[in-house]
């Protein structure tokens, strides 16, 4: 039955070759800039960590000035958000809680490593200060050793943590545990070298860019004061009586450039939470700090990643675009297909008169419908793949003084990767297409008496 | 005309019009919606930045081991730098223009206006004597740094914002919005959170940062330039040289300058118009994959009006043949096509306008950009109009030169 169909579908589509080709053409035109567009989109909007997505917490508190036509609140599109980093003091105070099961405090910045090895340049490289839970925070995969202990963070130890490119870079990726490491004019103690992780969009700090490596040096968060660190992301002083100058206004004043990261498995906890970061807001009130209403927002991974708003307005406005073509190319599918059966319905008629059940000609004509689909998805999800291909090529372009991290390459591809589940958005949308475009022709059709046709025109 | 007939004849088989209306409105709806916003970006990446592009190159030192000085460092490079022939100016930067990275502060004519909150944000560059002559931007007014202003290299950054400088270079743009009277050359330009004044003693015609869109675009336009030298460990030199000779100056600095200081390397390097090149990426790809679809979806809604056209000659080849045989001349039939297009592409682009209108309010909303020019509604509703009368063309003349004689025969 099915075989007889297809046969038919088959004959139909080779009597208007040019007309068949025409709609697989335009299908195939409009899946490939949705599969590009939508692939885009599924990379840069990717859940870094979803199997803890109920359980990490960015911390915000606001710490603006009461007016809110602050010099600068003009350049952003959501004026009501608190800040994305906190202050060093509110940093430190909110450590303090226990509700939390982890929490990190952190920043990046920028150290060089001198090579043991003669010959071999130093090279800059970006350091992740920070607190003893990250590791345990953020699930990263350790390849030898462990992270440290939070003791190791309030007199820091001269203890590091490697990542897998620098552990590969300056120990040809031997397991370089207990050997130390020239970082600026001190030693430090290697305790650990973390495996391949690349979390995409880089989550837990956001500031340099959504889509960017993990550092290659972790270092305790003691030395942030011991050797005067400065920030290597953003800093931001939120309050027109900050006073900027030197390393120690920076830790004292309004000035906002730390990631601060609770983990707070159930809604108790995060509840509590709440109270207590309000609290501490209300409490600093009598210190002329906060002015604002209360406005502190604990926000799990996906809301933070919608603040930083990490798949930015030209992903959207293609995507947009490409399916508002897509269903130009369904509605002219959909034309084309109903001109085409209804210029063929004298020889359905004759099939009808020769017995065929109304259901056995919509049949036909619905395969000829999901072939047509099915084959221009397969020519689009062709021409996506070289497209994003050609991107991928573009956009890999490197930056002078950047490091040879193969990882660099692997971000591209997670931004532009046809994975499993986009060949299923694929299948999708051309059976979808198909089925949009040639249901109703072939219904159309199928309705038609069939003496109508049996008769001269 | 025959437009009663046309239309009773449209409404009896009226899927297939209703179809092609649909596609033009949508079509319409893109296509001034893309075009707006594809030129505002083609706007966006032409945008002058005021620097001398092709001859500009950046590099820089990075430190790395206590025997570093970063004070004779800095003038021994700068001395070099400055001593290379073809060289016109070489000055230190906290910030290399059109890279990344973002400095800035509130600014106001009145220190009052800063305590409370107000200010004109601007972004800010650190730089040695020659900056203004590096950047190659045109100083329309006052001068560029005094060499007895520079400050010498602060301990590290936050220190070189608190010790501020004594005078400073801006864009007209801030000098413009600061004093309004056109007198700023002299004035004092105030500083919010260092809290600390400068005398203005130059101003700029044009200064871009990074390329903007949307809110933050004027911002990155606002610019003040400070005398002093950043603090290391790296530092970045601007050099611009005589047309025609950057690379030259590129390839001699490569090889000879890392190693003439103790404890530096080069880390980094690269002609300013690559920077920049990588900066309008993003912009770019979007402009041309925007354009693409737009040019797809045109032609697409072009086959489907051939497809309907084409269909309906097929179908009333008898009754066309007839026409002709009682009277009707191969031009009223050519201007039946075309006008039946014409009808069924203007009910698409009305519906079109509408829904192009409000996309365009929405998107205007959400991105910050001015509202959708009615100039781009007129040229759409004016291009679907002339596509749909080229489009039908081929099919209408197809049915002009049906013969007469086809109404005689059966079929």
């Amino acid at each position: 039955m099915f075989m007889h169909d297809l046969g038919l579908a088959l004959q139909s589509m080779r009597r208007h070759p040019v007309l068949s080709a025409l709609m697989v053409l335009a299908i195939a035109a409009g899946i490939a800039a949705s599969m590009i567009t939508i692939t885009v989109y599924h990379g840069r909007a990717g859940h870094p960590i979803w199997w803890k997505a109920d359980k990490l917490y960015a911390v915000t508190l606001d710490t603006r000035d009461p007016d809110t036509a602050n010099a600068f609140s003009g350049l952003t599109r959501h004026p009501e958000y608190p800040p994305f980093q906190v202050t060093y003091r509110d940093a430190k105070a909110l450590y303090r809680s226990d509700i939390p099961e982890r929490s990190v405090m952190m920043f990046r910045s920028n150290r060089v490593i001198t090579p043991e090895r003669k010959g071999e340049r130093p090279f800059a490289t970006a350091v992740r200060v920070t607190t003893a839970d990250f590791f345990a925070m953020f699930d990263v995969p350790f390849l030898y050793g462990t992270g440290w202990s939070r003791a190791d963070d309030d007199a820091p130890a001269p203890i590091v943590v490697l990542s897998k490119y620098a552990n590969d870079k300056l120990f040809g990726g031997r397991n370089s545990v207990g050997r130390s490491i020239t970082i600026g004019d001190r030693q430090f103690r290697i305790i650990g070298v973390i495996d391949a992780w690349l979390p995409q969009p880089k989550f837990y700090d956001l500031n340099n860019s959504g889509f960017d490596l993990p550092e290659n040096l972790f270092m305790p968060w003691g030395w942030t004061e011991a050797l005067r660190l400065p920030s290597g992301g953003s800093t931001s002083c939120v309050r027109s009586n900050a006073k900027v100058g030197s390393f120690e206004d920076l830790l004292a004043q309004d000035c906002v450039w730390l990631q601060y990261w609770a983990e707070l498995p159930t809604a108790a906890q995060r509840e509590r939470y709440q109270r207590f970061v309000d609290n501490y807001v209300t409490d600093q009130k009598q210190y002329g700090r906060f002015p604002r209403p209360l406005n502190n927002r604990i926000v799990n991974v996906d809301e933070w990643l919608k603040m930083y708003d990490v798949v930015g307005d030209e992903t959207r406005i293609q995507v947009a675009v490409a399916l508002m073509f897509l269903l130009v190319c369904i509605l002219n599918t959909f034309g084309l297909m109903l001109a085409k059966f209804l210029k063929a319905a004298p020889i359905s008629g004759l099939r009808r008169a020769l017995g065929a059940s109304r259901i056995d000609v919509m049949r036909q004509h619905l395969v000829e419908v999901v072939i047509v689909g099915l084959l221009g998805g397969a020519l689009g999800l062709a021409l996506s793949f070289f497209g994003l291909q050609a991107m991928r090529a573009i956009n890999s372009r490197p930056f002078p003084g950047m490091d040879d991290n193969p990882a660099r390459v692997a971000i591209q591809q997670s931004l532009t990767n046809l994975d499993f589940q986009m060949f299923a958005v694929a299948l999708a949308l051309s059976l979808l297409t198909g089925v949009l475009a040639g249901l109703y022709p072939a219904w159309r059709v199928g309705k038609l008496a069939p003496s109508s046709f049996l008769k001269t025109q | 005309m025959e437009i009663r007939a046309l239309l009773s004849a449209m409404w009896r088989s009226r899927t297939g019009p209703i179809l092609v209306a649909a596609q033009v409105a949508i079509t319409l709806a893109v296509l001034v919606n893309v075009g707006y916003i594809v030129q505002l970006r083609l706007h966006n990446v032409a945008e002058p930045t005021g620097l001398d592009v092709p001859n500009i190159f950046w590099v820089v030192s990075q430190s790395y081991t206590p025997e570093y000085n970063h004070a004779v460092t800095v003038q021994a490079d700068l001395d070099y730098l400055q001593s290379l022939p073809g060289v016109i100016a070489a000055a230190t930067t906290s910030h290399v223009p059109q890279g990344f990275g973002t400095s800035s502060l509130p600014f106001a004519a009145d220190p009052t206006v800063l305590e409370k909150g107000g200010g004109v944000p601007a972004f800010i560059y650190f730089g040695s004597e020659q900056l203004i002559q590096a950047l190659g931007v045109k100083l329309i007014a006052g001068r560029a740094f005094d060499a007895a202003a520079v400050r010498p290299p602060a301990a590290d950054g936050r220190e070189m914002f608190g010790g501020w400088s004594s005078e400073a270079v801006i864009t007209k743009n801030l000098a413009d919005k600061l004093f309004p009277n056109g007198d700023a050359l002299g004035k004092t330009l105030h500083a919010g959170l260092v809290n600390k004044p400068a005398t203005i003693v130059g101003i700029v015609e044009t200064l871009q940062h990074a390329p903007a869109m949307g809110r933050a675009a004027e911002f990155f336009r606002t610019g003040v330039m400070l005398p002093a030298i950043a603090p290391g460990p790296n530092t970045a030199y601007l050099v611009r040289t005589q047309p025609g000779r950057r690379d030259a100056t590129m390839a001699r600095v490569e090889k000879e300058m890392g190693d003439m200081q103790p404890g530096r390397y080069l880390a980094s390097m690269e002609p300013l118009a690559t920077t920049l090149d990588r900066q309008r990426l993003s912009q770019r790809s979007s402009i041309v994959t925007l354009s693409i679809v737009a040019v797809f979806v045109l032609g697409v809604t072009m086959v489907g009006i051939v497809g309907l056209a084409a269909f309906t000659v097929a179908t009333r080849t008898k009754q066309l043949g007839t026409r002709r045989a009682i009277g009707a001349t191969k031009f009223q039939i050519l201007r039946y096509f075309l006008v039946e297009n014409w009808i069924i592409t203007s009910a698409g682009v009305l519906v079109g306008a509408a829904l192009a209108l409000a996309v365009g309010i929405k998107l205007s909303e959400i991105y910050a950009m001015p509202r959708l020019p009615l100039v781009y509604l007129v040229g759409g509703i004016v291009t679907l109009w002339i596509v749909g009368q080229i489009s039908v063309w081929i099919p209408a003349r197809r049915a002009a030169a049906i013969s007469p004689a086809t109404a005689t025969r059966t079929v």
